[in-house]
């Protein structure tokens, strides 16, 4: 008999984690949160599931000496499993804390966890932090890991394409891997195959598009989670919100149970017929939508009146089922829509909307910085400050000298003066920065990607750039750019469904792509591949290659196109490669696999510099 | 070299002493000129705050200067509050953004009307 003490704190409580029932299944009688303070247990045999950090290593190890002073309790068997893999580091903690001997590692090699059928995450939230902040590459390994492992069950993948420095880094060690695994083990390598139906990883960087994170999101799933913050693909609402009933998929609820009352957690995922409609729509459209369903549902509920005969009884009340769980995801949806509803009303919500929407249109007023200073003067959170003034920054290419001195007393007299270093974060960054030359790279790009589209129509979307009404998001824009090739380019063919492992790739984007930051690549991978042929990113080079014949080809089966955003996406970036997806016909399909969601705020909050509350204990 | 500042914590004599070695370092660096003198800003304000303290028995350290002069105008220290701001050069607006905050905040209806 075991318990499985399992951390959640801190947002990595996956969603197969949340199914109790698989892990009753399996004997486990009671699951507890890895907390710190002692673990009040009648239960023997000890199962730990956590993240290789720290602070849980000395959680676990404050458990044990509890244990081991209380004698009456009796010898504890401890096991303890890292997700996804053990560190040295948290081994010399417990080695430390003199518990090492005493638990049986293990590692749970749970990486890549599908949050969506399209979607996979890794979830490891501090990606962008780590990355780009303390340059700390660890998460590379484990994507390239991951990737390793996707490789090993569906084959190589054709072609890998990327834009960044460390989506090269992440490249590199992949066919670092590869190679590593041919001298290890050259069977293995031999039989795996070419994959058939991924015929392409397009890898792009976070850094390479930092705008489009820090813009509101609008659509539905977007702006939940700006507002409620989606966590591991649940949303935590007020009860009262989410109806007394159970919410629609029952299974994921329960779990919460433990927690606070007055909040709930609903699951939000594809299960969810509704939501799986409205989640990638401009909010613009999303009432109108409710509404319509809302007539559905009462008209089939309606339909019982003409229920006369017992056969259509029947009929109805077999119905009856899906009809109350319609019934009640739509009601769930409402009462969100509601409270976006409200939220997107209000005046600041569409100041600052209107205020972002000229920055990244490039649309120059004194309005903006004066804007923005208004906002330190309200003190609105530190956090909302920070995002529009970056987004100001990197659309200008830096904040004018004056300003930009201006902005940083105003920020630290304001909020506080521990925000040196979290100006001194954002300047690391390049985030928050100086203007000190005029040229603006920015606005090239946008204009020779037209990342601003003037006539939008929400309702029937035509482009990527209807997620933020009018902004196509640069990192999907890229997307677009290989798989489509040109298509909003003059002179461009747009030969749709060719196969992306003869491509051209990046061609005919060179001079857009030299502006963006970070090394443009584009590796082929083949069978024979014992040394796989690693053509060094040099973009002329891989322009003379023979077009590669794609030898493979798919009959008839749409082509999967994985996607990684390295740095973790937000998800109006998931809703737009969708939208590509839809635009390409059945032809192709994308996957987007990613390190974490993140949005504009948790980006920040990353970033921002937290001083230990000094009166919390006095 | 940045991470200094970070170790400002528990004692407020301590602080100050930290933050003062952080403040030579900055001062070092000609790049920092900027956070040199933001540096000399906190270690005055902490000052500001520790007298505060004394005066009104209340805790102010760790507050940043607006929230500073906010709570001064909530404890109806509106004299205080201007002293404070004149000490650190406030903006205009800012200020009465505060006073007006502030002001709502403690429903001193006359106080917004006077303004």
């Amino acid at each position: 008999m075991a318990i499985a003490a399992q951390e959640t704190d801190d947002a990595t409580n996956k969603p197969r984690f949340c199914l109790p029932d698989l892990f009753q299944d399996h004997g486990v009688e009671k699951i507890y949160h890895l907390q710190p303070g002692p673990l009040e247990t009648d239960c023997k045999s000890l199962i730990y599931i956590c993240r290789p950090q720290i602070n849980y290593m000395k959680y676990i190890a404050e458990h044990i000496h509890t244990h081991t002073k209380d004698s009456r309790s009796g010898p504890y068997t401890y096991s303890l499993f890292f997700v996804p893999r053990r560190t040295a580091l948290c081994e010399k903690v417990l080695e430390d804390e003199g518990v090492f001997g005493e638990i049986t590692k293990g590692e749970y090699h749970l990486d890549l966890i599908p949050l969506e059928d399209d979607l996979l995450s890794l979830e490891w939230d501090s990606t962008f932090k780590e990355l780009y902040l303390d340059q700390d590459t660890t998460s590379i390994y484990y994507a390239a890991k991951a990737l390793m492992r996707l490789q090993g069950i569906y084959g190589w993948f054709p072609r890998i394409l990327g834009k960044g420095d460390y989506s090269k880094a992440l490249c590199d060690m992949m066919l670092r891997m590869r190679r590593e695994m041919a001298v290890d083990d050259l069977d293995a390598s031999q039989t795996t195959q070419m994959s058939q139906t991924i015929d392409s990883l397009i890898i792009i960087d976070r850094s390479v598009d930092m705008v489009t994170p820090l813009c509101t999101q609008l659509t539905y799933e977007g702006l939940i989670d700006e507002i409620f913050h989606i966590k591991n693909s649940f949303v935590e609402v007020d009860a009262a919100l989410a109806g007394a009933a159970p919410a629609p998929s029952g299974s994921g609820t329960a779990s919460s149970g433990s927690s606070a009352a007055k909040k709930k957690k609903v699951p939000l995922n594809g299960g969810d017929k509704l939501f799986g409609e409205l989640r990638d729509l401009n909010f613009a459209v999303v009432g109108g939508l409710l509404n319509k369903v809302a007539k559905r549902i009462n008209a089939d509920y309606e339909e019982r009146h003409n229920a006369k005969t017992v056969p259509q009884i029947r009929q109805f009340i077999g119905k009856m089922g899906t009809l109350a769980a319609e019934h009640q995801s739509l009601r769930l949806h409402t009462s969100l829509a509601e409270q976006i509803m409200e939220y997107t009303r209000s005046d600041d919500f569409n100041r600052i909307l209107e205020v972002q929407q000229n920055v990244v249109a490039g649309i120059a007023t004194s309005k903006e910085p004066e804007y923005i200073e208004e906002m330190i003067n309200k003190q609105v959170p530190l956090v909302q400050v920070l995002r529009l003034l970056c987004l100001y920054s990197l659309v200008n290419n830096g904040v004018k000298p004056k300003q930009f001195e201006f902005f940083k007393k105003e920020i630290l007299e304001a909020y506080g003066f521990e925000h040196i270093q979290t100006l001194e974060n954002l300047r690391r960054l390049g985030l928050l920065t100086k203007q000190v030359t005029t040229k603006n790279p920015y606005s090239l790009v946008r204009r020779s990607l037209s990342l601003i589209v003037d006539e939008v129509n929400e309702h029937a979307p035509n482009d990527i750039s209807y997620v933020y009404s009018g902004y196509a998001p640069l990192s999907v824009r890229l997307v677009q750019c290989v798989v489509q090739r040109g298509k909003n380019q003059p002179g461009g063919g747009g030969v749709k469904g060719q196969g992306l492992a003869g491509g051209n790739g990046w061609k005919g984007f060179e001079d857009v792509l030299r502006m963006l930051p970070g090394r443009t690549f584009d590796e082929k991978q083949r069978v024979d591949d014992g040394q796989p042929m690693s053509t060094k990113s040099k973009l002329d080079r891989i322009m003379n290659n023979d077009v590669l014949k794609n030898e493979h080809r798919s009959n008839g089966q749409p082509r999967i196109s994985l996607v990684f955003f390295l740095g973790g996406c937000t998800f109006t970036e998931v809703s737009a490669t969708r939208f590509l997806a839809s635009q390409e016909g059945g032809q192709r399909d994308f996957v987007i696999c990613t390190t974490q969601i993140l949005n504009g705020n948790t980006l920040m909050e990353s970033l921002v510099q937290k001083v230990p509350d000094l009166h919390a204990t006095s | 070299l940045l991470l200094m500042e970070s170790f400002q914590l528990k004692d407020n004599i301590e602080r100050v002493n930290k933050i003062k070695a952080s403040l030579r370092l900055y001062q070092d660096d000609k790049e920092h000129t900027f956070e040199a003198k933001a540096v000399e800003e906190s270690i005055k304000l902490l000052q500001t705050q520790v007298q505060l303290e004394k005066d009104y028995a209340q805790p102010f350290t760790g507050l940043s200067i607006s929230s500073t002069v906010y709570k001064l105008i909530t404890i109806n220290q509106s004299n205080r509050a201007t002293k404070v701001r004149g000490d650190f050069k406030m903006p205009d607006k800012r200020f009465w953004w505060i006073k007006l905050r502030a002001l709502v905040e403690i429903r001193d209806w006359d106080g917004v009307a006077t303004l």
